[in-house]
């Protein structure tokens, strides 16, 4: 057969027909993975927020609040607050740096994970597991910074810095303890919110009085807004 | 009966060869490298017998048996590589390091391009970052000056002044100032840092005494040096300095620590892997000047020296270009210019 | 038959894309970080290398010759972007160490090379082996170079430590180390293929 010569109808026609046929083919390869590829993505946050608190069967993570620019997740296993998972940005040696710290109900630290970084690499990149490795005193796994001070001990501070690379680990303690502060001020809110949940749950039930006040409420919102 | 040697002129042989110039530039490294061993006692003594040993054995090696030519290592050019490696490396270095930074030295940075003469980049650099790169906490673990006291592995270290200057540029934190060493001690060469990178005054001298040899020009230290101090300047003028911290000091700073003085007057000049005209020369120091001080106030590393010469080495073919001049060509007088 | 063999095997040693050809270098530096990362990006490419092999080959007379990089390149771009919805869904692994790669195959000189220089002169199957041998070649080039980097910067091999990490070389996983390792294995091969 001989090649089509290349005038503009053949052109045209040819173009279209190939571009038609991908187009065909990738949209429907999209609708067939766009399930999977979305629960991939969640799965994957959920993995991160999850691998930094504490191991409670069943944990559900709430809705993201940010406080300060850092994000918490509050986890709940039923009911009940188990801790709270803070995504905190700061300045290290070699630019911004991203971290996940996990605290329990008592303000210790679970785990943490770097999510993103820019130190320096096989010196300040170290704090991906630096503070997670138990040896002399380089570890905040499991310590609160309310008993521990989280400076390095070159600084008077109860937690060894990575060799050769004081300025990451100043920032990364440092980091942590604005995770802390932000877990903090949540903890109230967190609070309050879990004994909203547990009267709401009772007057949920309890029928007509709940209802007439629900109605009284509701024009006053509409005005506000 | 000797062969007649019939070549084009020119005729008239000045005595000069690459074994009296790199002899010249090692006589001219001792009196750092006498102040080195003063500070870091057996270290200093150590790390420079292996270095050397090393890439002479090296280049030995490799053009015996890689290449099967008659090994160049007469010309004293192995041994000079491995005094400036030895000079960039922090002298409590474990010997297996030494060994891979010589190794890669010469036989990456060297004979891989064809031995001296045909290689693009700074032998001892090229060992030098490699190992920077790849053992950072090793290469980045300086000893502080101890004299002849204690093993040589486990001295103490600390931080050279380079990493509390680029602490206080970067975080405008002018609480680290009074952990920087006095100029005085570092015009001396009381600090920590590489082997022979610590006495600005010894390195000066041996500079000196390079361009009073006649074996480098004066473009390339110059250039490196004047570019470093108004870049220093400028960062000072802009504000960028905290408190505690005035301008000139910064600039003395800026030019008597870390690598500054070592890199402007022996290691970017080195013949093979810079410009050859006057105007290409100072482009490249100027180069150098600039990188150096990117990487000093803003980079990833507290010290920019050795990648500033690399990344200019690389250059080095454009700079050539730079009014080159034919060989035999009277230099015209420049005309007045007219108003 | 003997065509068919001297079209598989020319991709595997003669012209090796990487040692050989010397194309498709992005790739190739970029996530040789471990044997298994170089073999997984060989893969994918091979995978794409066969489809649009053997597509082009079959639509080599419908497109006429003034068009014919559009429709290669549209051809390929679809493949690549199944490639790289498969491996989201299912691989999410090796899609996160390689996802900012699998996009360039697209822009890979060799896809667009042995469309051009193989599939659009020569039937699909011959087109299938071509795209098989050359795709081949190239997982097995990676996965060397992956193989050496790993082993050298961080002391193990196919993830199993051999020694201590403390003794790697950290330069070898990063972008500096992946042109040295690249330009020794190629003058080790050039010097071997020689003989």
């Amino acid at each position: 057969m001989k090649r089509l010569e290349s005038n503009l109808t053949n052109m045209v026609l040819s173009l279209t027909v190939v571009a038609l046929a991908a187009a065909a083919l990738l949209g429907g390869l999209y609708v067939v993975t766009a399930e999977p590829i979305a629960k991939q993505k969640q799965e994957k946050q959920q993995a991160a927020i999850i691998s930094v608190l504490p191991a409670v069967e069943g944990l559900t993570i709430g809705e993201p609040e940010t406080l300060d620019g850092m994000t918490l997740y509050k986890a709940f296993a039923g009911e009940t607050w188990e801790g709270t998972a803070v995504e905190v940005a700061e300045n290290g040696f070699g630019g911004t740096f991203k971290v996940m710290v996990g605290f329990d109900k008592e303000g210790n630290v679970v785990n943490y994970e770097v999510l993103e970084h820019q130190e320096t690499p096989g010196l300040g990149d170290h704090m991906t597991s630096w503070f997670k490795t138990d040896k002399n005193r380089q570890s905040v796994i499991g310590k609160s910074p309310e008993t521990t001070k989280f400076v390095v001990s070159k600084d008077g501070g109860d937690v060894d810095a990575i060799t050769a690379a004081t300025i990451s680990s100043r920032a990364f303690l440092r980091a942590v303890e604005k995770a802390y502060a932000a877990y903090k001020s949540g903890e109230v809110q967190a609070v309050s919110g879990a004994s909203i949940l547990q009267q709401e749950a009772p007057a949920a039930g309890s029928g007509t009085e709940a209802d007439t006040e629900g109605a009284e409420q509701q024009p006053i919102n509409d005005t506000q807004l | 009966m000797k062969p007649l040697i019939v070549a084009p002129a020119p005729h008239v042989h000045s005595g000069d060869s690459v074994r009296k110039n790199m002899l010249l530039v090692i006589a001219a490294l001792i009196p750092a490298y006498a102040v080195s061993v003063v500070s870091f006692g057996w270290g200093a003594l150590i790390t420079m017998l292996i270095s050397v040993a090393a890439c002479v054995l090296t280049e030995w090696l490799i053009a015996k048996y890689l290449l099967k030519e008659q090994p160049t290592i007469g010309d004293c050019s192995a041994i000079l590589t491995g005094m400036l490696l030895a000079f960039n490396l922090p002298s409590n270095l474990p010997w297996w390091l030494i060994i891979i930074g010589a190794v890669v030295a010469i036989g990456v940075g060297k004979m891989t391009f064809g031995g001296l003469g045909q290689n693009p980049f700074n032998p001892a650099l090229v060992g030098r970052v490699f190992l920077l790169i790849s053992f950072p906490v090793q290469m980045t673990t300086w000893p502080l000056p101890q004299g002849f006291k204690g093993s040589y592995v486990d001295a103490e270290t600390g931080a050279t002044p380079l990493y509390y200057l680029k602490h206080l540029v970067k975080e405008h934190d002018g609480s680290v100032v009074s952990d920087l060493v006095p100029l005085k001690d570092a015009l001396f060469g009381f600090m920590g840092g590489s082997l022979g990178e610590v006495c600005a005054l010894a390195l000066l001298a041996g500079g000196i005494f390079l361009i009073c040899t006649r074996v480098i020009t004066w473009h390339i230290p110059v250039s490196i040096l004047a570019t470093a101090a108004l870049f220093a300047a400028v960062t000072g003028w802009c504000g960028a300095l905290p408190e505690g911290m005035c301008t000139s000091q910064y600039v003395a700073y800026t030019l008597l620590t870390g690598g500054m003085m070592l890199g402007a007057f022996f290691m970017a000049t080195d013949y093979v892997t810079s410009p050859m005209t006057a105007w290409g020369k100072i482009v490249f120091g100027a180069g150098i000047g600039l990188i150096v001080m990117i990487i000093r106030t803003w980079g990833a590393y507290p010290e920019g020296m050795s990648f500033a010469i690399l990344i200019m080495n690389a250059c080095v073919p454009l700079l050539d270009k730079i009014r080159p001049q034919r060989f035999g060509e009277k230099v015209k007088k420049q005309q007045p210019a007219t108003k | 038959m003997s065509k068919a063999l001297n079209t598989f095997t020319n991709g595997l040693l003669r012209e090796n894309p990487t040692f050989g050809l010397v194309l498709g270098m992005c790739p190739t530096l970029a996530t040789t970080t471990s044997a298994i990362n170089g073999m997984s990006m060989g893969l994918a490419t091979l995978f794409v290398l066969v489809c649009s092999n053997v597509v082009i080959s079959l639509l080599r007379n419908l497109i006429p010759d003034k068009v014919h990089i559009p429709a290669y390149i549209v051809v390929i771009a679809s493949f690549v972007t199944m490639v790289q919805l498969l491996m989201q869904a299912y691989l999410p692994a090796i899609y996160e160490t390689l996802g900012l790669f699998i996009p360039l195959i697209v822009v890979n000189c060799i896809v667009l090379g042995r469309a051009e220089a193989f599939a659009a002169k020569n039937n699909a199957g011959l087109s299938a082996l071509d795209g098989l041998g050359m795709g081949l070649g190239f997982t097995l080039s990676l996965t060397v170079l992956g193989a050496v980097r790993e082993l050298l910067g961080s002391g193990m091999c196919f993830n199993m430590p051999v020694f201590p990490e403390n003794y790697g070389m950290l330069i070898f996983v990063l972008a500096p180390g992946a042109f040295i390792a690249l330009a020794y294995l190629m003058a080790l091969i050039q010097k071997l293929m020689k003989k």
